[in-house]
This record gives structure tokens, C-alpha cells and sequence, in this order.
């Protein structure tokens, strides 16, 4: 499809306006740990903004065992964790090992709500950043992050222990796959986008299942008002420590999916966060409290960020511009001396967190319940529920 | 190592950090810790305490203090001016920085925070969190497009510094820095002036006031909305002063990333001193400064993990929450959350 239409006519536009496969792949792995930050921040209305230390934790794990550095080996049994650990275990390892994070975590900031909630897990994810910053065990170089080393494959998705049935993720490591004799191929980062896409599915229906359950009509009557969730009977404690455990869960999944297909993870891209101030973002434009919202929101920003501030290969309106906009006026005057191809060069160049953050703030003033929540409001339900029938209606 | 040995070193170390002049160093330490501090953090705290809203941006408002303050020195101050030509650039750009921040804060507060008032407390966090974003992103392009560095310290304004600041003074037995000296100096006058300003002042008495009870105060004929703007206006005049100063600070000095520097411990020290109470913040920043001190200087001397003060910092906060949630002179549940 991308494909088809940056060799359109209008070759020149799309390439300037669509995301790539790349930035795609970002989006599902950002999208649902933006999801699992949705899950217990949007449901319950406890702003978890320590969230990056789940993100951090899944794909730290991945990486230290991938290094082999966490290396578990029974009698009996073999080698239980090890630099070739089948990718899929990996997963739900990391996702288990943010979750029970998260109940350490959650069994102390819990007893806090409001504001408060929100320093405290700050205040926890910020000693994991410190402390991975500075850690020695992590590799020679803690600051600058670290790599995967002892696998040279890449990381696979699919059944274990099935050949056939795996496919491997990755920059640069992943596979390549034909399909009805080579009338269709995909490359790596293609296998790495459908593969990911189907584990972040997988999350998704998984969550969407729990908030439809009669557990998630706790956590919202938790955000709806807790005193009265409590006086009906409800242990609110157990609740929202349980809601936060499976955000941690998902979190940790997500940050397992990210360092599988970078290879690598940083204290800046795990830990830090910021990290969980981009998934805010996401939750935000894409609507709080609507499970699959933060993932169109990331998609937004993503999309957003590409086309205002790419310099590279992926287009975007810098380079667009470069090549439409005449020479005559590139080299015009504007103030004090400062030309049009200066201004747009300093304003475009990389500066992506400037439009964010204005769009963001103008989504908070103007939009509060993001692009999905505002749309289910106009249909009056989920899109799928109320929003074929008005389409129906809209088409008679 | 095995215990046998480990403790006449840990004995010995114990004897190294009581002998006085250590702790006297230390204590020193972390005084001019507190005063930074509390200046980083009583803009924060009168914020919150009137209005209940956690402002995030306050972080990069500190930033654009220094960056603004450095620039007033740095025009001001040629290679070869003396002392006392420094110093009075200093508090000239005190002046400036106080008055343009609490422009921008005033502004800010009139067209974003007034019209989510009514929202959850939630959307004024994340107001404030959008505002850092563009705030950051605007000081990286305007100081790129001017060469200064905006990641690394800048350099040009950390050499303002009077010359008297940068050596260490001899008191009796104990050595102390300049700088620190000055920034407890510093500390003491914006507590005493902050304080001043809420007990001796009528707008001080709104403030208090409006922090018991605003519905009250504005029933009683007082411009609620007009006191709002003008705290606001002074606590972001605060944090750009704050800026200011620690924009001489070798550990801290104008850089992009001093945003999310100061926004952190400035957290810590509001919350463990109560969200909203300045007599709490400055006792907290004591209490966070002299720890911060300490452990700086046993994990320098003793223990080889560099990071660890930094934690310790957080997990007094922890230690806070766990034992006395509201803080110390907090009262819990300020403002309704």
C-alpha cells in the first residue's frame, strides 16, 4: 500500500506525508506499552508517571539475557534462561518480571492517591533510572545503554520450539519471507511489522477483554468515585494493585517488543521519564480511558513528528519543501537578515517536540477526551457498536 | 571481602566522618544544597498552595532563568571586570529575569490554567507538562540559531563568576567554598523575603487565606482570579530566579537539560515537606540538603557508586510517603486530591 503510493503521481507529497514502515513499528510497540500506561491510568484515573520503569524493565531483561548475562541453569533440566532463550518465554518473562515490579511498587504507592500518586511513581521509576545509569553489571558503559551482543539471529515470534511457525524480529537481523513464489516478498522491517503487530494485538484483545469484565467495571467505578466503589463492598486496594500489576504486565511486554527490534536500549530510551511522558501523550491526543486510543494517538504524534521535523530519507515537509519552494524565495530576506531556507531550516530541523507540545497542549484545552473519545461521544458508542449503524444512516 | 576486614575500614571511616571539621564540611554542603533548594522550589509550593495546581513547567522555567540571567551577565560583565561590577550584574540580572519570568507566568496562567480550572487536577498537570515541552524545544532552537550549546553547561556564563566565589575560604579549621557561602546568603534572603511577603503583606494574607479557603475569600470581596495571577506571576519569578543562581553553579549552570534537573528535586522537597506549606519546604530542603550531603560524601569517600546520592535523594521521598504521606507540615488531602 505505501508502496503503491509513493509511486503515485503525487509521489512526492505521500512520501512527505505517510510514516514509514520503521516509524510504524513504532508505533504498534510504543502504541501498546502507551496502551498498558491507558489501562490503569485512564481506567482508574491513577496517573502512573513512573510508567517508563515497566517499559525499561521489559527491555532490559530482554537485553541482559540476550548478552547472557542472567543466565539460570538447573540440574535437571539445562539451561533454563540463557543467551538462546526462545524469544517468546523472553517475553512473557518480561512481562512478569515488570508486573511483580509493579506490585512492589503499586503496594506502596497505593496507599497514596491524587498528585501524590503520581510523584511517588515518578519518584520510584527515577531510582531504577539512576540506578541503571550507573550499574556496572549492565555493561562496561552504563550511561550510554547497551547492546545485543550474544545472539546474532534475530529475536522470534511465533510458536516455540516450531520451525516453521517463527519469524524473527529486527533491524537488521530479521527474515525475509516469499510468499505464492516471490510475487510477494517482505522484508525484514515488513515480517518485524506484521510480527510485532500481532503480539501487540494479541495485548490489545487481552486488555480489551479485562476492561469489558466485570474487573474493569471496578476500576472504573474506581475513577468514577472510590469512596463509593469502597462502600459497595469493593476492596479497592486489591484492584488497583491487580489493574497495575497487568499494566506492568503489558508495559514490560512492550519495552521486551522495542529491545527486540532495536537490538539495543539506553537509560534515556528506557527508563527515563520522559518515556512515560510520551506515552501520556499518546493516552491524551488519542483519548483517555479508550484502550485502543493511545495507540491512534501515537500514530498521530508519530505521524506528526515525521512530517514536521524529518531531515532524513523518510520525507516530511523540510525536504518537500526544499525541492518545491522556488530558489528566489528560499533566499529571501526576512527579518534581520535571516533567509526563508534559514528560518524553515531552524524551525523544521528536528524540532518535532515543539509541534507536539503545542498540540498537545491544545488537546488538553480543547479536545480532553482525545480523537477516539471525542469521536465515540459524536457516535454515541464504541465506533463498531454505534458507528456502522450512523454510517448506514449517513449513506441512505 | 570478608567481614573481618571490612570492619575496622568501616570503623575508620565512621571516625573520619565524625571528626568535626568533617561534619562541619558537610553541614556547610548541605546548607548551600537546602538553599538551592528552596529557591528552586518555593515558586512550586506557593503555587500549589493557593491554587492547588502542580505546576510541571516549573523545571523549564528554572532553565530560562539561567539561560536568561547568564545573558544579562555575560552582556554586562566584559574579561577583565572586577568583582563588585559582577556582583551588581548579578542581582541587575536577578531583577530583569524576576520581572520577564513573571511576565511569561502572569500570561501563562491568564490564557491556559484559567479555563481548565474546573477540570480534575489531572488536566493541569498535564497543561503544565505540554508547556515544558514547548518551553524546552523553544530554548533548543532559539539556542541553536544563536551557536550557544543548549546540551553541555555554558560556559560563557559560569565565567562571570567573581573570582572571590570560585576560591575556598578558610573558617577556623574548616575550608569552605564561596559559592556556597553565597548561595546559603542567597537562600536565607528569598526565604526571609518570601516569608515576609506571606506574613506582612495584605496580598500574603490572601495567599494564606486563599489557601484555607477560597470560595470564603472571594465571598468576602476579595479578586480570587487576580490574586491567582499574581501568585503565579511571583512563583514563576521565582523559579527564573533560581536559575539565576544556579547558573554560577559549576554542578548545575545554564543547559537544556536543567529542566528536568530541577523539576525532580524540587518535587522531592515539596512533597516530603507538604504539598503547599513554605514553612514544610524549607524544613524539607534541610532535611534533603544535609542528606544529600552526607551521602555524597560517603559514596565518594567510602563507596564506589556514583549514582547512589542521587537515589538516596528519592528514597527519602519514599521513606516520606511510607511513614507520613501528607509530608511533614502537610495537611493530607490539600485542596480536595
Amino acid at each position: 500500500m505505501y508502496k503503491l503510493l509513493v509511486n503515485s503521481p503525487l509521489s512526492g507529497e505521500f512520501v512527505a506525508v505517510l510514516p514509514e514502515v520503521e516509524a510504524m513499528i513504532a508505533v504498534l510497540y510504543f502504541g501498546l506499552f502507551a496502551m498498558s500506561f491507558d489501562f490503569i491510568s485512564g481506567y482508574t484515573g491513577y496517573l502512573s508517571f513512573g510508567h517508563a520503569a515497566f517499559y525499561g524493565t521489559g527491555a532490559y531483561l530482554t537485553v541482559l539475557v540476550a548478552n547472557g548475562k542472567l543466565a539460570v541453569t538447573l540440574p535437571v533440566v539445562g539451561t533454563v534462561l540463557g543467551s538462546q532463550t526462545s524469544f517468546m518465554v523472553l517475553l512473557l518473562l518480561a512481562g512478569l518480571f515488570a508486573a511483580l515490579l509493579a506490585l512492589v511498587i503499586g503496594s506502596v504507592s497505593f496507599r497514596l492517591s491524587g498528585v501524590y500518586f503520581a510523584m511517588i511513581t515518578l519518584g520510584f521509576s527515577q531510582v531504577l533510572y539512576v540506578f541503571v545509569r550507573d550499574w556496572d553489571f549492565v555493561s562496561s558503559a552504563p550511561r550510554d545503554g547497551v547492546a545485543v551482543t550474544g545472539r546474532t539471529s534475530g529475536f522470534q515470534i511465533g510458536v516455540p520450539f516450531v520451525d516453521q511457525l517463527n519469524l524473527a524480529v529486527g533491524v537488521l537481523a530479521g527474515d525475509e519471507v516469499a510468499l505464492l513464489g516471490e510475487a510477494i516478498t517482505f522484508s525484514t522491517t515488513d515480517v518485524s511489522y506484521y510480527m510485532i503487530g500481532v503480539v501487540v494485538l494479541v495485548s490489545y484483545f487481552v486488555m480489551q477483554r479485562l476492561v469489558h469484565s466485570p474487573f474493569g467495571r471496578v476500576m472504573i467505578a474506581i475513577r468514577e468515585n472510590e469512596e463509593r466503589a469502597r462502600a459497595i463492598g469493593y476492596d479497592t486496594y486489591r484492584y488497583k494493585l491487580g489493574a497495575f500489576a497487568i499494566s506492568g504486565f503489558f508495559g514490560g511486554v512492550a519495552g521486551a517488543l522495542f529491545a527486540a527490534f532495536r537490538r539495543s536500549v539506553t537509560p534515556e530510551n528506557g527508563f527515563y521519564f520522559l518515556v512515560a511522558g510520551d506515552a501520556l501523550l499518546a493516552s491524551i491526543i488519542g483519548g483517555f480511558g479508550t484502550l485502543v486510543g493511545p495507540l491512534y494517538g501515537r500514530l498521530f504524534d508519530e505521524t506528526v513528528r515525521e512530517f514536521l521535523s524529518k531531515s532524513g530519507s523518510g520525507g516530511g515537509l523540510l525536504p518537500w519543501l526544499r525541492a518545491t519552494v522556488p530558489e528566489g524565495v528560499l533566499q529571501m530576506d526576512l527579518v534581520g537578515g535571516v533567509t526563508v531556507a534559514e528560518a524553515i531550516d531552524t524551525f523544521l530541523n528536528g524540532h518535532a517536540e515543539l509541534y507536539v507540545g503545542i498540540m498537545f497542549v491544545l488537546f488538553v484545552l480543547y479536545v480532553p477526551n482525545g480523537l477516539l473519545g471525542t469521536l465515540r461521544d459524536r457516535a454515541g458508542g464504541t465506533l463498531a457498536t454505534a458507528g456502522i449503524p450512523a454510517l448506514r444512516r449517513w449513506f441512505r | 571481602m570478608t567481614p573481618l576486614t571490612l570492619a575496622p575500614l568501616l570503623l575508620d571511616a565512621v571516625g573520619e566522618f565524625l571528626r568535626p571539621s568533617t561534619l562541619a564540611g558537610i553541614a556547610l554542603e548541605g546548607l548551600s544544597l537546602a538553599a538551592l533548594y528552596v529557591m528552586i522550589t518555593a515558586g512550586l509550593t506557593l503555587i500549589f498552595g493557593l491554587m492547588g495546581v502542580l505546576n510541571f513547567a516549573h523545571g523549564a522555567l528554572t532553565m530560562i532563568g539561567a539561560y536568561l540571567g547568564g545573558l544579562v551577565t555575560v552582556l554586562l560583565v566584559g574579561t577583565g571586570a572586577g568583582d563588585p561590577l559582577r556582583f551588581a550584574a548579578f542581582f541587575l540580572a536577578v531583577l530583569v529575569t524576576f520581572g520577564a519570568l513573571a511576565a511569561l507566568g502572569g500570561a501563562m496562567e491568564v490564557s491556559l490554567i484559567r479555563p481548565i480550572y474546573d477540570r480534575p487536577p489531572l488536566y493541569q498537570i498535564l497543561l503544565t507538562f505540554g508547556v515544558t515541552l514547548i518551553l524546552e524545544e523553544l530554548a533548543r532552537i532559539v539556542l541553536l540559531f544563536y551557536g550557544i550549546q543548549p546540551i553541555s553547561d555554558w560556559q560563557e556564563a559560569l565565567s562571570t563568576r567573581p573570582a572571590v566565589l570560585g576560591e575556598s575560604l578558610a573558617l577556623g579549621s574548616v575550608s569552605v567554598d564561596g559559592l556556597a557561602l553565597f548561595e546559603i546568603l542567597f537562600g536565607v534572603l528569598t526565604v526571609a523575603g518570601v516569608w515576609a511577603f506571606l506574613t506582612r503583606t495584605r496580598y500574603g494574607l490572601y495567599v494564606r487565606a486563599g489557601s484555607e479557603d477560597g470560595e470564603m475569600l472571594s465571598a468576602l470581596g476579595v479578586n480570587v482570579r487576580r490574586v491567582f495571577t499574581v501568585v503565579f506571576a511571583l512563583g514563576t519569578g521565582l523559579a527564573g530566579v533560581a536559575g539565576v543562581l544556579l547558573a554560577w553553579d559549576a554542578n548545575w549552570a545554564a543547559s537544556v537539560p536543567l529542566a528536568a534537573e530541577t523539576l525532580l528535586p524540587a518535587f522531592v522537597v515539596v512533597i516530603v515537606g507538604g504539598l503547599g506549606t513554605f514553612r514544610g519546604t524549607v524544613v524539607a530542603a534541610l532535611l534533603v540538603g544535609l542528606t544529600d550531603a552526607t551521602m555524597t560524601w560517603w559514596f565518594q569517600n567510602h563507596v564506589a557508586f556514583t549514582g547512589l546520592p542521587e537515589i538516596t535523594v528519592f528514597l527519602v521521598l519514599v521513606v516520606m510517603l511510607i511513614v507520613r504521606p501528607q509530608g511533614l507540615f502537610g495537611v493530607s488531602e490539600v485542596g480536595g486530591h
